[in-house]
């Protein structure tokens, strides 16, 4: 079908306030030095001190300001969730594309694979290897894409399988069309759309797990991160700090995380005909 | 396709399957494989980590602080236990016998095995979980197929936007504004554990208590879980509704009601079992998360208590036990799925 | 009983439905015959009252407007009083549920009765329709479509409604089921109203009384099914049988030109009508009544183009033409069949003027003809048997194509050679200056005859009139001519009276046939039902030996055969 995305999105009121949201937090992120005047890792002031005129939001257990701290968070974040959606997507690509393509036993290979690895509860075992391993970022970001393939690869694999069905495709064979041309022509173009929408569903799913490693208390100590500071935060609730602390932390983790979610919705409509918004059809006598 | 048959004049009658056999012949070749090589992926994992690792089993095995805690004596015990003194394959035939006896180590931290630890914390989250499922599935789905019955109204549109704004949020921190909101300002519902501890409640009581407990912990995983559901069977409704069968519904003249529910409602209720199924590992994970906001003492409290003191046989444990959890519940969700997708079951 | 004013539905900004009017009783069968996107369907659906989009009229069943009634009260009514059965695809029965419980469904909607009783009613009905008691336990995907046919009917038919509207109800069915399904509709449409929407016209002769022709969004042409097939009179109806064959149709297959496109002023189908005139764009024709046949057409219907009444020849006191009565009609090919010395190529010269006739009348386009004038050649040209000598062997092609327009003094030379480029490309000929300087004999007999047709439609005829064109050419060059003239038929609306003694040939290309012996027309009729049912001796004889069947002398033929219509009585 065609799908052009870039009109949905233009068109939808949803994925504009999620495109929104994501660029504000990235204008954020990329220009934090700019936006304080402290570094996030300096003790600059007293411990606990509330949201005043030098630090925004206060400072937290050990006199760090918090409001550097959650835009310098922020690029922790978007990393991982750009560094996961590129290399989990390409992954499922590759896994779902060629058992699609290959069939046999491959196929069957790689799907039981794919299945048991969905069905794992993933957050455990990362918490087991990540506490094996002390993770470092890039270990973090490795780890979390290989955990966030496979439910890409599945519906990449359905998605090439229907494809591959589809009589342009047999059309391009009958002039002798080879595989490369073929897929270069016909399938890539024709997955675009879904690998879009799998990109976004991976970073969602990449900063929900970052954060909520660290959260848990597996993550780098050399990084900022959110859910490392929700974490520490928590565990002074009684002192009120969380006005300032965790609730702030938290509203920036939810709205990157509602973003992805807004933008990847309209995506996932625009592909759907049927879940168009077809005006007519509002005319209808019944329902 | 059915014409060739009928030219034929041959039309083979399927009879009804017992429906066992059609477990048997469904089932085995290709999800139930997969679970059980996820199985034994986990505990491959659970063997092989430790080993990996540079310094001696047991050093690897419990880690650097459990073992200045440790006397020698236990050390001995443990060594013996699981043959740590004796090759890579002995101690894989112990670790696979212990596993078959429900052995599944010893927490240094708690003193006790492993199992037991693991057994006292289990109820109280599949309790959680349970119920967080079956409450956020239900409303889910009946929100959802209102809203997709009448797609681009104000309450569809409204419902939608609320639930997915809602669904963004992570499971953590809707728990921990519930508990700040409820708990710590406004004092309404109590701040943590299960059950008031020392209280001595029974019968009723106890149950009321229990329920007061549960009350934020278990909205806050509804929260989360609802948007999800809800969107799913709204999508599959719209879908639906656009499908032949319901023009023969309306042209025969069926209500509203019907239509909604025992047309287009029972047919989306097969897509949604399926997602429900691939849902459940973030089902546990999200309850995990919730029991350390509100100290509950379920599963993810003592995963969290297990992380900080590095307890990695505890860790191990839990793992298994989740995993096997997961699986089985992913097992039962598929059997639901047969069950209700004539389809699957009566295969011409 | 059910009475529809005026429909008008429209979705968006598309008008479904201009304005259709109809009526039905009790018992009748209406077929609604179209092409796709012509609205059957958006008709069916809005007398249940199930169509998207707006709509405005009237349809009143059982005393009641049901355009003016509420969704509950229409909901009563749906599936009681009247019901429709859908096309079979895959999804029209609930994947999830039980046959037998949706039969039952059916009931239950509508009458409080027991759950057993409406399972037992349910399936008393679907052993009605041939299915058996095992079968109605099982699920929509485990029965074949014949059988989910079957069902859909049954559902349909379960509460005894007055009204039965059939959407394609044979479509996705091999030919054996569907006669099965065909069966089942004789006897499920019984003391009912019914409505069947079809594309196929074999199905609609088979179950319906009568047959509407829909074309964007209103009736083109409605009456007897069977008058309809026979002898269509709206162009459309005629384009659409033409396109549909039977076991009986003989001429090849030919399409409409153009494109179905809704929106348009005046007569929807003008732009792709051969014979419009100016108010068809303008103004939407009005359904007229003749004959018991409902006709939307400006000009009342496919018009005729030559009249000749009582036409007789003498030559040398030989009558060679005796009071020949014929009538062409506009877009059609009539073909004069006969023995040679039968007097047909005497009949097509008097027409064309090269013998003028001593008796009779020649009526071209509905006003005598009196003399042969400039106006008249440019409505009627001929084309002869011997390509190479019909065209002058001293001049080229292009002069050839050039003659007519030059005697004729039409427009300007550049004007002139642009058409003769035009027809010689109508022709599927060359254009380039180098064939254009070719002699007649440097090119072939097949070549040389496309020139000869291309000369012909330079001044843009309606009625051609073709003597034994392709006798003296090469089979295959024969078919690619005859190929070429039924296109020209189809794109431009051309009438071609086709000369020949060859009855095969005849019927691969004609309509109509009229058969040719001592001056005397003996039959005339549709060539199909010439060729099967003869009726005049001399026809029987004819069809005869071109079927290869010799028997009788042609002695006794002639001692059978009695000059005069009067006589031909005693052999009907």
């Amino acid at each position: 079908m065609h799908v052009d995305p870039i009109g949905e999105i233009s068109h939808d009121p949803l994925a504009r306030i999620g495109l929104l949201m994501l660029a504000i937090i990235t204008l954020m992120a990329i220009f934090a030095p700019l936006l304080s005047s402290y570094s996030p890792h300096d003790y600059t002031g007293e411990i606990f001190s509330p949201p005043g005129m030098d630090h925004l939001l206060g400072t937290d257990s050990m006199g760090q300001d918090i409001w550097v701290r959650l835009l310098y968070g922020a690029r922790t974040s978007l990393v991982v969730a750009g560094a996961v959606a590129l290399l989990s997507s390409s992954l499922s690509v590759l896994v779902g594309a060629t058992a699609a393509l290959a069939g046999g036993l491959y196929e069957r290979f790689c799907m039981r694979i794919v299945d048991a690895m969905i069905s794992l509860p993933t957050i455990i075992v990362m918490i087991l290897v990540a506490a094996y391993l002390r993770p470092s970022l890039p270990l973090l970001i490795l780890l979390i894409s290989a955990f966030t393939w496979p439910g890409g690869a599945r519906i990449v694999r359905s998605q090439v399988l229907s494809l591959k069905e589809r009589m342009h495709i047999n059309a391009a064979r009958t002039f002798g069309a080879g595989w490369r041309h073929i897929v270069s022509t016909h399938i890539i173009p024709d997955l675009s759309p879904i690998i879009s929408a799998l990109m976004m569903q991976d970073a969602r799913r990449a900063v929900f797990m970052e954060a909520g490693l660290a959260f848990l208390g597996v993550s780098d100590p050399m990084v900022i991160s959110w859910g490392k500071m929700m974490h520490q935060a928590l565990a002074f609730t009684y002192l009120d700090v969380w006005q300032w602390w965790l609730v702030p932390t938290g509203l920036a983790l939810s709205a990157t995380l509602i973003g992805i979610s807004f933008l990847s919705c309209s995506l996932e409509t625009a592909m759907n005909p049927r879940l168009k918004k077809d005006h007519a059809r509002d005319n209808v006598r019944y329902g | 396709m059915n014409s060739a048959k009928a030219e034929c004049g041959i039309l083979e009658q399927k009879r009804e399957h017992s429906f066992w056999k059609i477990l048997g012949k469904n089932l085995f070749p290709a999800s139930l494989q997969s679970y059980l090589i996820a199985l034994g992926a986990i505990f491959s994992l659970n063997f092989i980590l430790p080993r990996l690792m540079p310094g001696d089993p047991l050093h690897a095995i419990y880690g650097d602080e459990a073992l200045v805690a440790m006397t020698d004596e236990m050390e001995a015990h443990l060594i013996r236990q699981f043959s740590l003194d004796k090759s890579w394959w002995d101690q894989m035939l112990a670790y696979i016998m212990g596993l078959l006896q429900g052995d599944l180590g010893f927490s240094y931290y708690y003193r006790e095995q492993v199992s037991q630890v693991i057994m006292g914390a289990l109820p109280w989250t599949l309790l959680l979980a349970g119920l967080a499922l079956v409450i956020a599935t239900a409303i889910g789905i009946i929100l959802g197929i209102e809203s997709g019955f009448c797609r681009g109204s104000s309450l569809d549109r409204g419902l939608v936007a609320s639930l997915m704004f809602l669904g963004g949020f992570p499971d953590f921190f809707i728990g921990i504004l519930l508990l700040l909101i409820f708990a710590v300002s406004l004092d309404v519902l109590p701040l943590s554990g299960a059950a008031s501890p020392y209280a001595g409640y029974e019968g009723l009581a106890y149950i009321f208590d229990v329920l007061k407990h549960l009350a934020l912990p278990l909205a806050s995983m509804v929260l989360v879980q609802l948007g999800g559901i809800f969107l799913l069977t709204r999508n599959t409704m719209v879908t639906l509704l656009g499908e032949s069968f319901i023009l023969t519904a309306r042209a025969k003249g069926c209500p509203e009601s019907c239509i909604k529910y025992s047309h287009a409602g029972r047919n989306s209720l097969l897509p949604v079992t399926t997602a429900t199924g691939m849902h459940i590992p973030h089902l546990i994970t999200g309850a995990l998360f919730i029991e350390i906001v509100f100290s509950y003492p379920g599963i993810g409290s003592l995963l969290n208590t297990a992380i900080a003191a590095r307890d990695y046989p505890l860790i191990q444990g839990i793992l298994l036990i989740v995993t096997v959890t997961v699986l089985s519940a992913n097992f039962l969700v598929d059997l639901l799925y047969m069950r209700l997708d004539p389809r699957v079951r009566y295969a011409r | 009983m059910l009475s529809i004013r005026d429909l008008k539905v429209s979705f968006g900004k598309t008008q479904i439905l201009s304005g259709v009017d109809l009526d039905l009783e009790c018992g009748e069968c209406l077929a609604l015959v179209g092409e796709s996107g012509a609205g059957k369907t958006t008709l069916g659906l809005s007398i249940m009252g199930l169509a998207k989009g707006s709509s405005t009229g009237e349809i009143s069943f059982q005393e009641k407007n049901l355009l003016a009634l509420s969704e509950d009260e229409l909901r009563q009514l749906r599936g009681r009083e009247m019901a429709m059965v859908f096309q079979n695809v895959e999804d029209a029965l609930d994947p999830v549920q039980r046959i037998q419980d949706q039969i039952a469904e059916a009931i239950t909607v509508h009458r409080s009765i027991s759950t057993k009783n409406a399972m037992d009613m349910a399936l008393k009905h679907l052993l009605s329709v041939g299915l058996n008691e095992e079968k109605a336990r099982l699920y929509p995907h485990q029965l074949s479509g014949g059988e989910r046919q079957r069902v859909l009917i049954s559902m349909a038919l379960v509460n005894d409604p007055d009204l039965l509207i059939l959407d394609e109800p044979t479509a996705s069915l091999d030919a054996l089921t569907k006669a099965d399904i065909i069966r089942l509709f004789r006897s499920a449409i019984l003391g009912r109203i019914c409505i069947v929407i079809t594309h196929d016209i074999s199905l609609a002769a088979a179950l319906a009384d009568r047959m509407a022709v829909l074309y964007a969004g209103r009736i083109a042409e409605m009456g007897r099914a069977e008058d309809l097939i026979r002898d269509p009179r709206h162009p459309y109806t005629r384009g659409l049988i033409r396109s549909y064959p039977d076991m009986t149709t003989t001429k090849d297959l030919q399409g409409i030109p153009g494109r179905l496109a809704h929106g348009l002023s005046g007569c929807p189908f003008h732009e792709r009508c051969t014979q419009r005139i100016d108010i068809c764009s303008k103004i939407m024709p009005p359904q007229i009544e003749k004959d018991g046949r409902l006709i939307a057409c400006h000009r009342g219907g496919i018009v005729p183009l030559l009249e000749i009444i009582s036409l007789s020849h003498a030559f040398e006191a030989n009558y060679v033409l005796r009071d020949v009565n014929l009538t062409l009609y506009e877009g059609e090919t009539l073909a004069l069949v006969g023995e040679s010395g039968s007097g047909k190529s005497t009949l097509s010269k008097a027409i064309i003027g090269l013998h003028e006739p001593g008796r009779g009348q020649i009526i071209l386009e509905g006003s005598r003809v009196i003399k042969r004038d400039a106006a008249f050649y440019s409505r009627v040209q001929m084309i002869f048997q011997n390509p190479k000598e019909s065209v002058s062997h001293r001049m080229n092609v292009l002069d050839a194509v050039l003659e007519p327009l030059q005697v004729q003094r039409k427009g300007s030379h550049e004007a002139r050679l642009r058409r003769a480029k035009e027809v010689l490309d109508l022709v599927e000929l060359p254009i380039d200056d180098d064939f254009l300087k070719k002699y007649p004999h440097q090119l072939s007999g097949g070549e040389v005859q496309r020139v000869a047709i291309a000369r012909a439609l330079s001044l843009g005829p309606k009625l051609l009139i073709a003597d034994e064109p392709t006798s003296a050419l090469d089979p295959s060059v024969q078919a690619k001519i005859l190929k070429l003239l039924m296109n020209l038929q189809e794109k431009m609306g051309l009438s071609i009276l086709f000369v020949t003694h060859d009855i095969a040939l005849a019927r691969k290309v004609s309509d109509r046939m009229a058969v040719m012996h001592k001056g005397r027309i003996v039959e005339e009729g549709a060539t199909n039902e010439i060729l099967i049912h003869p009726q005049h001796p001399y026809t029987r004889r004819l069809v005869d030996c071109a079927f290869g069947r010799y028997g009788m002398e042609n002695a006794e033929i002639e001692m059978m055969v009695e000059p005069g219509p009067v006589a031909l009585e005693k052999y009907c």
